[in-house]
């Protein structure tokens, strides 16, 4: 699992699952992703990416309960897993690590 | 449910369907979810057209492979679970109705078993020549010459013949630039092979070195480089080599061969035997330079007698090749010739073209003479019946569904009330029939096995089966039976998958079953069936005619044996010696001696009396000739040795009488030598026609000679036999012929099979025609024999109160069967005037004799197959009506 990398788009997705919460499936995480960051992501696309998430462990999901929007369709609502998490630190490390190596004070100067 | 969704705005419906189609159902429910809430959100903020083409857009958007994909597996497994338990009802359904199971299995594996005897044949004929390297750049030539006969009969007037003057082949190597290799190729040669003390009748062909270089036949012995240098170089196969060495190694033996007088050649190389399928045959092949007339034609445009080959650089304009070949003519043709052929030219039309056809396409060109031509028409034909056949099969197993349905409502409707789609039951019932096709299969596979050396003998070819053949025709069986399965099973699941569950489980459904949709299924394969059936009366009717039909001669046990001599003095005197030897013997009535068997080729002449242009065949004969055949003489007298005027005498027959116009005919002469001096040969007598021509051709004129100088000698020995023991007598005439002319082998045949021999071809039809139709009745049959059975079955009741009430035996027996009868005697006469028109104008057009088809032809058909439908039905229609109806009516 530890060797499996994250592209920019499933990382992305990866952490707004992590910030939903309990409330996250397809639609929430376009609206939240058009209102922190404001880019506009294709629906289409991100249920491709959860579902491939999905696949490799980091996320899993469920059926959430009818509710008279949406047709009566039920949600599926994706919660990240424990690996998910785990991803997510240690990408979030490797990065600082990386970050720190940069010799910042050198470029503002020249 | 959604009855508020109606008035607020809704999606496309057909973008909603799509998307159910291509999501996996796992993720339908949560991906339509997240699209329908976007469109409620879109319907506030932009409207509800915007909205709903975003809704499309949207679902468009998600039909990508990351989606689909993930259906792959979930469509498999889709009835995972239900697929044992579809098995299990199959396996009982099967197991419980053991004779309809039969009946299906049966019939569609006998129509797998054509279907794929079909597709082995066409298969073959297409193979033809494919194997040879260079296919696409060998062409063999031939003209189009103009036939003004032909014109005059109003038939295509151009006549394609591959045989061409000796010296094209050679101009055309060197003046053209795009021919590389040629060689011209003479088949049918046949001489009498010796060495030590191997005597036999051998067959060779000739040809020019480039031969070998054009035509992928391994050199399995000797030098491929240097054939032919040396004009007593011979090639053998290696079947032929060892028929005359033995095990002993063939390269550099020496024997002689006697063509024409006796030559000894030595034995250069060793070439692979060419395959069935292939258009060049050989045993043997010897330099063309060394035939005999050779030498005579070398240099001659107007003889055609030589098929030739060229084999062109790659990339030749084919048009441009055409034209040169052309120019040719024009450059060397002579001036007598060209002007024989304007003489019988009608102005627009031309005269004389050179043609070429592709090595490929030489086994399917029907229009050009060769060496196992077929007419690709065949192929056709047979294909349609196989179709057919098939056709047949699935309809028999598409009424035996539905009419066993009754049977299966209840399960229909458990399953529908526990649950099952209208899909599923489609799919268990579909299932169901490919289960049953594959079944087929296998039984099928093995028939074709079984059935493949009756079916070779039948067609004439020699196909095989090699484990490369195997696997491809298992795999269009299996193409086949997969086909059959979705075909056939697919209307009686639609059927039985339609029930209403509230009715079929009330009980309210009458176990009666309405057989009225299977009527027209009944009648149109009655109706193939019948057609098949008077098609192949008709050519029965045809050939037992043509073989009974009498000649104009005895044909009966008439010994035909080749002198062996070749066209010499020798040929006369061989005859003469057998007869002198014979006389008195009481096993051998008779000994003459003619230059051609029947069948065994002709001689034609053109002449030209009064300005016009005559023909008529020729034959050399004896004195013997027209007493052993038997043939009558109408008017003067048969030639007599004793008097020397009769060498150059003539008889006739009655059609050269009606050709010339000749009222006394004794009194006529025929110039047909075209002398400037004389009146020509003396007519001393008349023949009553007889059919020396095969019974496709008119009696055309045509005279006897004795004179063997200028008709030919008497290279057949026509051996009259007595009946009364004929094995033994054949065996005596050996014994003489042996003890006589010991270097020369006995073989012979019977004149009425060499007669015989000319239907060959018809033969054959009519027995594949047979074949086809004995397959359409038996799965014809079948399903008629189940579809009276259940519904015998069905009315098992009625039968018992009709019963009860007094009817009697016979009139249940009526009462069962008439419906049947009915339907076949419509079927009967749909097909009747269907066939007569196709038999008329297609396969009896050939012949200029041929029987009536006359009504009593058709009533004898269909009463042969009511008869046998008849015979099918019955068993059941009995067994109903023999029941005792105490047993049928107890439980009511």
């Amino acid at each position: 699992m530890g060797k499996e990398y994250l592209g920019e788009f499933e990382e992305l997705i990866l952490t707004m699952v992590g910030i939903l919460a309990e409330d996250s499936y397809g639609n929430a995480i376009v609206a939240e992703i058009k209102d922190r960051i404001g880019r506009d992501v294709n629906l289409s696309a991100v249920h491709v990416t959860l579902y491939r998430l999905e696949d490799k462990g980091l996320i899993k999901s469920h059926m959430g309960g009818a509710t008279n929007a949406r047709g009566g369709r039920r949600k599926r609502i994706f919660t990240i897993t424990n690996a998910g998490l785990a991803m997510l630190r240690a990408m979030k490390e490797v990065r600082m690590d990386l970050w720190k190596l940069i010799p910042q004070l050198k470029i503002a100067g020249s | 449910m959604n009855k508020e969704n109606k008035s607020i705005p809704s999606p496309p419906e057909f973008a909603r369907n799509f998307l159910e189609w291509f999501c996996p159902p796992a993720l339908y429910e949560g991906v339509e979810g997240d699209l329908l809430e976007e469109f409620e959100c879109d319907v506030e903020q932009l409207g509800e057209r915007k909205a709903r083409r975003r809704f499309l857009l949207n679902v468009l958007r998600f039909f990508r492979p990351e989606i689909i994909l993930r259906n792959k597996l979930s469509f498999e497994v889709m009835n995972t679970i239900m697929v044992g338990n579809y098995i299990k009802v199959a396996a009982r359904n099967i197991a419980k109705r053991k004779l309809y199971s039969f009946i299906n299995a049966f019939g569609l594996s006998v129509a797998i078993a054509f279907c794929t005897l079909i597709y082995l044949f066409v298969q073959d004929e297409k193979s033809f020549d494919q194997f040879q390297v260079n296919k696409d750049l060998i062409y063999r030539i031939h003209d189009t010459g103009f036939n003004l006969e032909k014109y005059k009969r109003g038939e295509d007037p151009y006549e394609r013949f591959a045989h061409l003057p000796a010296p094209l082949g050679y101009a055309a190597l060197d003046e053209l630039a795009e021919v590389q290799y040629m060689t011209r190729y003479s088949e049918g040669g046949e001489g009498v092979m010796r060495y030590q003390d191997k005597i036999l009748k051998q067959k060779y062909i000739s040809v020019d070195s480039g031969f070998f270089r054009m035509f992928s036949f391994p050199i399995l012995a000797g030098d491929r480089d240097h054939l032919f240098r040396n004009l007593s170089d011979a090639v053998l196969t290696p079947a032929t080599a060892k028929k005359y060495f033995g095990d002993e190694d063939p390269i550099g033996k020496m024997f002689t061969i006697d063509i024409d007088g006796e030559r000894t050649l030595r034995v250069a190389a060793v070439i692979q035997a060419p395959p069935a399928n292939s258009s060049i045959d050989f045993e043997m092949i010897l330099p063309i330079e060394a035939s005999p007339w050779f030498v005579r034609n070398r240099e001659r445009w107007s003889n055609y007698s030589y098929p030739t080959f060229i084999q062109v650089s790659p990339g030749t304009h084919l048009k441009t090749l055409n034209d040169n070949l052309n120019r040719l003519y024009e450059k060397h043709v002579d001036a007598d010739t060209k002007k024989w052929r304007e003489r019988n030219l009608v102005p627009g039309y031309k005269g004389y073209e050179y043609g070429l056809t592709a090595l490929k396409d030489i086994h399917l060109e029907k229009k050009i003479d060769w060496h196992k031509v077929s007419d690709p028409q065949y192929s056709w034909i047979l294909g349609g019946i196989a179709i057919l056949i098939l056709i047949i099969a699935c309809i028999n197993y598409i009424a035996l569904a539905l009419t066993t349905s009754a049977t299966r409502r209840v399960e229909v409707g458990i399953r529908k009330v526990v649950g099952a789609h209208r899909k599923q039951l489609v799919q268990q019932f579909g299932f169901e029939s490919i289960i049953l096709a594959l079944i087929s299969m296998i039984i099928g596979l093995g028939l074709v096995a079984l059935f493949l050396p009756f079916f070779n003998q039948f067609t004439g070819k020699n196909i095989e089966l090699t484990i490369i053949g195997m696997l491809k025709v298992s795999g269009v069986t299996l193409l086949l039976s997969m086909l059959v399965g979705i075909f056939a099973g697919i209307y009686p699941s639609l059927y039985l998958s339609g029930f209403l569950p509230a009715a079929v489980l009330k009980g309210r459904f009458t176990s009666r079953l309405q057989a009225n949709f299977t009527k027209p299924l009944v009648v149109f394969q009655f109706f193939l069936s019948a057609s098949m059936i008077i098609c192949s009366v008709i050519m029965y009717r045809q050939m037992k005619y043509i073989t009974t039909k009498d000649l104009g001669f005895d044909k009966e046990q008439v010994l035909v044996i080749g002198t062996q001599t070749g066209w010499n003095e020798q040929a006369d005197r061989a005859v003469e010696k057998f007869r002198n030897t014979t006389k008195g013997d009481t096993a051998i009535q008779g000994v003459a001696g003619a230059n051609f068997s029947f069948n065994g080729g002709w001689s034609r002449n053109g002449f030209r009396v009064n300005g016009e242009d005559k023909n008529a065949y020729v034959y050399r004969v004896d004195p013997e000739y027209i007493p052993l055949l038997g043939i009558e003489l109408v008017a003067g007298r048969n030639f007599d040795e004793r008097i020397a005027s009769d060498s150059n005498a003539l008889i006739v027959n009655e059609a050269l009488v009606k050709e010339m116009n000749w009222t006394d005919p004794l009194n006529e002469h025929l110039n047909w030598r075209e002398d400037s001096v004389g009146l020509g040969a003396k007519i001393i007598g008349v023949v009553k026609d007889y059919h020396f021509l095969s019974l496709e051709r008119k009696i055309e004129p045509m005279f006897l000679s004795i004179n063997k100088k200028e008709v030919g000698y008497t290279t057949t020995l026509l051996v009259k036999i007595a009946s009364n023991d004929i094995p033994g007598n054949v065996e005596h005439v050996n014994e003489i012929w042996t003890t006589l002319f010991p270097d020369k082998p006995f073989e012979y045949t019977f004149v009425d099979e060499d007669v015989a021999r000319q239907y060959a071809s018809y033969t054959r039809w009519m027995n594949i025609m047979g074949l086809s139709t004995t397959f359409a009745i038996i799965i014809a049959c079948l399903g008629l024999f189940g579809l009276a059975g259940i519904n015998a079955v069905n009315r098992t009741k009625e039968i018992g109160i009709r019963k009860v009430m007094g009817a009697e035996l016979a009139s249940i027996f009526v009462l069962l069967n008439k419906q049947y009868i009915a339907l076949s005697a419509i079927a009967f006469v749909i097909a009747t005037p269907i066939s007569w028109y196709i038999m008329t104008k297609w396969w009896l057009a050939d012949f200029q004799f041929k029987v009536e088809v006359g009504w009593e032809l058709f009533a004898l058909s269909m009463l042969g197959g009511l008869a046998l439908a008849l015979i099918t039905v019955s068993y059941h229609a009995i067994k109903a009506a023999l029941i005792n109806p105490a047993i049928t009516l107890k439980y009511e």
